[in-house]
């Protein structure tokens, strides 16, 4: 309500565009008792994993009904596809709780952005994909030193099956990609996705508003509005699959550097 | 636009109302927080609870559907067992049954021989009593009609020569006649 209200007092015949006082207005929100909107929606995020995996699992049904279906299908691609297959079947099973929950609490964080009345989704302050990507770097870094030692990082520094020449530039290359590289892009892969799903929905839908509540001071101009409010809901749509596909490739990821630490021969 | 979005940011940022700067960069502490709790709270159930639970569901399924078609292969065995008893049976049924038509057969034919044999028996029994009957009769008869006759010639010769001859004389006469007679029918 705070950037609608912000919005509307700005002049749509002065300013093309209205924008807030500052643009943080969209991801920084009132804090109630210490705490933020953020906080709260982080809570519900979980509180919506959990019960999503609790109604979809705890009956164990021989027949499973339509949601418990979904939920297995969700379950079981995570455990057989990406856990299992990427990583292995031995040291696959051991990484499918974290991947499920990075799944489930990434994707119910992204649902956010499109679900109605909350319109947010928590991965868009970057505080939750850092924090969740450096987790999955230090289960890669820790297990490349578990499963390998030493070799790990001499194998990264001095790559086998490069050129002797090559090797110090591949090297270097290799280093930074893997120890800096990784976790940033994917950290900012997340954010930025969402970030620009949330800026874009709140424009459009915002300026929709905006320009039709305006209709008597504007008077057909308003009819702008309509179409920005039209490509809005179009771009929900395409939020729905950046939200699922996001999840998927941050899971995905998760479990492929997992795997070149588990496994250094592939 | 750009200049009115970019000049309102620095605005707002030179207020100091707004982090600045590496803080711009920084995540919020409390959010940051507030994602870990919220993340382990999410591993938390799915470790303990979801991949369990998957587990288990699927090993019950999979128990079900094993016992399912071990109980159809069972039945199954059972069925073609019950079918080659019943077809065994059936054979038995057939050669029993042929057994018992070529016996009953047999037993017939026995039958029948036997009344062809004993009535074969009784008529030549039949025959040759018969025929010993006959000849007897045909002795007798011959027997009688010889004394019959020579009755009879006498009584005729009686007649006709009443007194005229020598009765005696006669009958040796006669006597020699129908032994000339039987000479004759032998």
């Amino acid at each position: 309500m705070d950037v609608i209200l912000a919005a509307s007092e700005c002049d749509p015949v002065a300013e093309i565009i209205c924008v807030p006082a500052n643009v943080n207005e969209l991801f920084e929100l009132p804090f109630i008792g210490g705490v933020n909107r953020t906080m709260l929606l982080m809570g519900l995020a979980a509180l919506i994993a959990v019960a999503l995996l609790w109604f979809g699992l705890r009956r164990r049904p021989l027949v499973p009904t339509k949601f418990e279906a979904a939920i297995e299908g969700i379950v079981l691609y995570i455990r057989d596809e990406v856990a299992l297959g990427i990583i292995g079947p031995k040291d696959g099973i051991r990484f499918f709780p974290y991947l499920l929950a990075l799944f489930m609490f990434i994707l119910i964080g992204n649902l956010f952005e499109i679900a109605p009345a909350i319109n947010f989704p928590i991965t868009s302050r970057i505080g939750l994909p850092a924090f969740l990507a450096l987790l999955t770097w230090v289960i890669f870094v820790f297990m490349g030193f578990k499963r390998q030692g030493a070799a790990y990082v001499g194998h990264i520094l001095w790559p086998p099956g490069v050129p002797t020449g090559l090797k110090p530039l591949v090297g270097i290359i290799e280093f930074v990609s893997t120890f800096l590289v990784r976790p940033f892009s994917l950290a900012v892969r997340l954010f930025a996705n969402l970030v620009a799903g949330h800026v874009m929905l709140t424009l459009l839908l915002v300026s929709g508003y905006v320009f039709v509540s305006s209709v008597g001071d504007i008077g057909a101009k308003a009819l702008v509005g309509v179409g920005w409010f039209a490509l809005g809901l179009g771009i929900y749509v395409f939020e729905l699959l950046v939200a699922v596909l996001q999840a998927y490739i941050f899971t995905l990821l998760s479990a492929v550097y997992i795997q070149t630490s588990v496994h250094p021969e592939h | 636009m750009l200049t009115t979005l970019t000049t309102d940011m620095v605005l707002a940022v030179a207020e100091g109302e707004e982090p600045s700067g590496v803080d711009l960069l920084l995540p919020a502490t409390s959010e940051l927080i507030a994602g870990i709790i919220a993340f382990a709270i999410v591993f938390f159930v799915v470790w303990k609870f979801a991949g369990p639970a998957i587990n288990l569901t699927l090993e019950k399924r999979q128990a079900a559907i094993k016992g399912q078609i071990e109980a159809a292969e069972t039945e199954k065995a059972e069925a073609a067992a019950l079918l080659d008893d019943y077809k065994t049976q059936l054979a038995g049924a057939r050669g029993d049954a042929a057994r018992i038509i070529d016996e009953a057969k047999q037993a017939g034919e026995n039958v029948r021989n036997d009344i062809i044999a004993k009535a074969n028996a009784e008529a030549e029994g039949i025959i040759g009593k018969a025929r010993t009957e006959a000849d007897t009769e045909k002795a007798r008869a011959l027997q009688d009609a010889r004394s019959d006759m020579a009755n009879l010639s006498l009584d005729l010769a009686e007649k006709v020569v009443r007194n005229s001859i020598d009765r005696d004389a006669q009958r040796s006469l006669v006597e020699a006649y129908l032994a000339d007679l039987d000479r004759m029918s032998n």
